[in-house]
């Protein structure tokens, strides 16, 4: 039974993929790509109702029948509602996520509700994961759908799903985006090998090494530089930004290499660089990467981080799947 | 869906909900049925106030078992509306026990729908209907709050939707309920619970059923006459008539089914309209001799009374043809003549001897009933609704003793008299006049006009009322036995007399009683003929009506589309929004527009630079708009009248001397 209905979803998805072909987000929910079907416990009234109508007619009670007519056409009017709920509604994502394998990619969804009733209970679904919230008339919200990854690599969705049981859980109306999602699965970070020592010492310019935490003056800011570092009494002074300047920021950068990992293979490997890139970020030692066929220049801050991780992420994978 | 738990007040809101749809069954319903759910439910909500699940499995599984056993031992079937809603009323409850998610609260929702409508089967008031009604509309409102994921919409808002949900479902509704195809009977058999009471004229009459009667305000019937209605004195509904006597109660014995009619109609024919409500009898109370009328597996006996072949479970109309005066073609029947000159022996033995005395002194028929009725003049009798006791030979106790009565004393000792004499007599009871409403043209006759009279045969005419009630107190006849009693009683029942309108506040609300009987508890195949024709479609025909109903469905579920669609396609701006626009509109042609990504206190701050003039306005009304747009409520200030003072502002033109504005 269970794998009945998935087949039958798979076909639905797949029709619903050729009849509308790509979205370009954000998308606004037509009417004509919202589906909508009872749900179990809709069915159930639907079995409630013919016995009321049944009922009503052998007693040839006029009372009883209106009271099941009216049921009925609340029913129906319960469909149109629990359809509204999704037309119109403008739907927008991040359409790139991090993440690292066995743990979650988060991608976020915006609701965007322009119109004057408010809709409950939209949950969006991507795969298996899915975020539920309510958008209050002319405005918007954020959802946050965690996707589980379980292996390193490249994940595209390439569809994701709008539904809705509201207002009574008689309906279940839906509506398939297609929305190419990427998510870049770093491999975990695992590893027992110890943060490797600053390549090529004793090249000269270690002797300007005094220690992490020793203050070597102002230099001027550049985009990626921790917020901690920021001097940020220099700026509230009215002064340009500025950057407090450690010795060891100044260090020669140490390299995070492949070829120094001999003996592992190579997920461990990845693995294990993959815990030393967070390790040198903590750490706030600027760092390298250098994997075979790709190399990224030192640096230190959020975009270095997750172009290495990225780097991780999608090393030896060819064709994404 | 993930199974959610629920909270104390979602099972607290179900709950009652349940409760008041099993209100409406409390007359039905066995009292233990009611006892069992209440008690599941309180102990539900108990353990839930203390933030505990549901109890142990097993006991639910046990106490389930034990209810439905003793519910199958009480009826002895499942099937049937009282069976049947004692069942689901059951399960519903022992739901309620085990309620742990929302899918359990499903069903408990599908049970209060279902045990609604089944309260309405076979009730016919508009109250209940009205009721039930509401009790709808707070369930499908719990639910609502019962499907919510989200933080719980609050009591008054689900309410609110679940009012416009039934405003919108009203229209199609109504279609459904005036084109979907009636059937002329039953769909399959109904079994008959039997668990309501016959009510009104019984099988037996003995003295003193009559008058408790009387105290009755009920309505038995209502009656229409298509033309002119017979005058008071001859206004007899004639219902069961009593043939067995056993010195102290009148019996009804079987009367076998009328061949041919033994009489031909003489004098004005009357046509009208019986509007009996439900009384699980079998008889149907028509005006004196009926010659035609117009009801399914009903026919007349020998006596002359309209049988049913089941009992008047539901209201019915019977529509009929009486004559007041007929002429009687066949002699009466050997058997009839025997049972209707039979008299218990030694029974009241003083009032044989007294027939027999008058007899020998009036040996003519005529005469003799003339001396009897005399003898009810002359000798001090009384018309009273508070007679003494009377002993076990009645006739004797009343004529000789008492002297008092209500009508059953007097039909019953006359009987007796003729009895003795020889002459064929029977008691008949039945209704006696009535009142009219003249709301309504009808005329509404209740319990406390149930009265008796005899017939006898006289050789030569045939059957002949004798009413010897007319004969003690005429204006009981003339008048009706509520005003002769109210007249005698004035002190105890002035009240309605004294108050005309209230009087006319009843009346018009019988009115309204019988319209909604007419109109909606009688909708049916005819009625939708009806409806057709009216509608110009020429050979109205079930096909046709489907058609219809096809037709009005598509244009009011089209109708239905669009109404709940139109506030999301063009979602028309609020009134806030269109001031505000306007307020922008005016300074964009003063020459300050605003700019798209501009808020209103910027834009304020920026009309503040390049016009000082108009600082002062633009920023009251920039800032009024922020906090109708933002604050909290309540503001100070409402739309409506941010909406007066955008529309008040006129911005001059700028001044030749001040710096052409950037825009």
């Amino acid at each position: 039974m269970r794998t009945l209905r998935r087949a039958a979803t798979d076909k639905l998805r797949a029709w619903a993929a050729r009849r509308h072909g790509r979205d370009t987000l954000p998308v606004k929910i037509h009417r004509r790509r919202i589906y909508i079907l009872p749900t179990r416990f809709g069915i159930m009234l639907g079995f409630v109702l013919v016995a009321m109508l049944l009922a009503g007619l052998n007693y040839n009670s006029n009372l009883g029948l209106a009271l099941g007519f009216l049921m009925a056409s609340v029913a129906l009017v319960t469909m149109h509602h629990c359809n509204r709920n999704l037309l119109g509604l403008h739907v927008d994502v991040t359409t790139e996520a991090d993440a690292f394998a066995g743990g979650e990619a988060n991608f976020e969804f915006a609701l965007k509700n322009t119109s004057n009733v408010e809709r409950r209970d939209v949950e969006v679904r991507c795969q298996n994961a899915g975020g539920t919230c309510s958008v209050f008339a002319g405005s918007s919200e954020s959802v946050t759908v965690a996707v589980p990854v379980p292996r390193r690599g490249i994940v595209r969705i390439a569809q994701f799903e709008l539904r809705t049981r509201y207002p009574f859980g008689w309906f279940h109306a839906w509506t398939y985006v297609q929305g190419s999602l990427t998510a870049y699965v770093a491999p975990a970070p695992r590893g027992d090998r110890t943060l490797p020592a600053v390549a090529g010492a004793g090249s000269g310019s270690r002797s300007e090494t005094r220690g992490d935490e020793d203050f070597a003056g102002l230099r001027a800011y550049e985009p990626g530089v921790p917020l901690k570092h920021m001097a940020w009494k220099v700026l509230a002074r009215g002064g340009e930004a500025a950057v407090r300047s450690y010795t060891a920021l100044a260090a020669l950068p140490e390299w995070l290499e492949w070829s120094a990992l001999t003996g592992l293979d190579t997920e461990s490997r990845l693995s294990q660089l993959c815990l030393w890139v967070l390790e040198s970020e903590a750490a706030q030692r600027i760092y390298g990467l250098r994997l075979p066929g790709k190399e990224i220049a030192p640096a230190l801050g959020a975009a270095h981080r997750f172009a290495c991780l990225r780097a991780l992420a999608v090393h030896a994978i060819s064709e994404p799947r | 869906m993930n199974p959610k738990l629920l909270s104390y007040e979602q099972l607290w809101g179900i709950f009652a909900c349940l409760a008041l749809a099993l209100l409406a069954h409390l007359g039905s319903l066995p009292v233990w049925v009611l006892v069992t759910v209440a008690v599941s439910g309180g102990l539900r909500l108990a353990l839930a106030r203390r933030g505990r699940g549901a109890p142990p499995r097993a006991l639910r599984l046990g106490v389930a078992a034990v209810a439905i056993a003793l519910l199958f031992a009480q009826f002895r079937t499942f099937n049937g509306l009282s069976a049947g809603t004692a069942l689901l009323a059951l399960v519903a409850g022992l739901k309620m026990l085990e309620t742990e998610t929302q899918r359990d609260i499903y069903v408990i929702t599908l049970s209060i729908y279902f045990v609604s409508v089944s309260a309405l089967l076979e009730s016919t008031s508009f109250w209940l209907f009205a009721y039930l009604i509401a009790v709808c509309w707070l369930t499908t409102a719990a639910l609502l709050r019962l499907t919510g994921t989200l933080p719980l919409p609050d009591w008054r808002r689900c309410l609110r939707y679940s009012v416009l949900l039934l405003g919108q479902a009203l229209p199609l509704a109504l279609a459904l309920w005036l084109l979907f195809p009636r059937f002329a009977g039953p769909l399959w058999h109904i079994p008959n619970d039997g668990h309501i009471a016959a009510s009104g004229l019984g099988d037996t009459m003995s003295p003193g059923d009559i008058d408790q009667l009387a105290l009755s305000d009920e309505v038995a019937f209502r009656a229409h006459f298509a033309g002119a209605a017979p005058p008071p004195q001859e206004r007899y509904w004639r219902g069961p008539v009593m043939h067995d006597f056993d010195g102290h109660t009148w019996t009804r014995s079987y009367s076998a089914p009328l061949g041919a009619p033994t009489f031909v109609p003489q004098g004005p024919a009357y046509d009208y309209t019986v509007s009996l409500e439900a009384n699980q009898r079998r008889w149907v109370f028509a005006l004196d001799w009926p010659s035609h009328w117009d009801l399914a597996d009903t026919g007349l006996t020998r006596d002359y009374t309209l049988m049913r072949r089941d009992p008047v479970s539901r209201p019915i109309d019977l529509v009929a043809t009486s004559h007041t005066q007929v002429r009687w073609t066949a002699p009466l029947s050997n058997v009839m003549r025997a049972s209707d000159t039979r008299i218990p022996s030694n029974r009241n033995p003083r009032t044989m001897q007294l027939a027999q005395s008058l007899r020998r002194e009036h040996p003519d028929d005529a005469q003799f009933v003339r001396a009897v009725l005399a003898m009810f003049t002359q000798q001090p009798f009384y018309y009273t609704l508070t007679p003494p006791k009377l002993a076990d030979d009645s006739v004797d106790a009343f004529l000789f003793d008492t002297k008092r009565g209500f009508c059953e004393h007097y039909a019953s000792a006359f009987a007796m008299l003729m009895r003795a004499a020889g002459i064929p007599a029977h008691v008949v009871t039945g209704y006696q006049g009535g009142t009219f409403n003249r709301f309504g043209d009808y005329w509404i006759v209740r319990q406390s006009d149930a009265h008796a009279w005899d017939e006898i045969w006289i050789e030569g005419h045939g059957w002949l009322r004798v009413d010897p009630t007319s004969v003690i107190a005429p204006e009981r006849v003339e008048l009706g036995a509520g005003d002769v009693l109210n007249a005698a009683d004035a002190a105890a029942d002035g009240w309605q007399g004294r108050f005309l309108w209230f009087a006319d506040a009843r009346l018009r609300l019988d009115a309204l009683k019988q319209l909604w009987r007419e109109r909606i508890l009688f909708f049916d195949q005819s009625s939708q003929k009806q409806l057709l024709e009216w509608l110009n479609i020429p050979e109205p025909d079930g096909q046709k009506l489907v058609l219809l109903l096809t037709a009005a469905l598509t244009l009011v579920l089209c109708w239905l589309t669009w109404t709940v669609r139109r506030e999301v396609d063009h979602a028309p701006r609020d009134a806030l929004n269109r001031a505000y626009s306007r307020l922008c509109g005016k300074l964009a042609a003063a020459g300050i527009p605003r700019r798209s990504y501009e808020g209103a206190e910027d834009y304020a701050a920026r009309v503040a630079r390049h016009r000082p003039d108009l600082s002062p306005e633009v920023t009251a009304l920039c800032r009024q708009y922020s906090i109708l747009r933002y604050a909290a409520p309540p503001a100070p200030i409402t739309v409506n009248e941010f909406d007066d003072a955008v529309r008040a502002f006129r911005p001059h033109p700028p001044l030749k001397r001040q710096d052409s504005p950037a825009s």
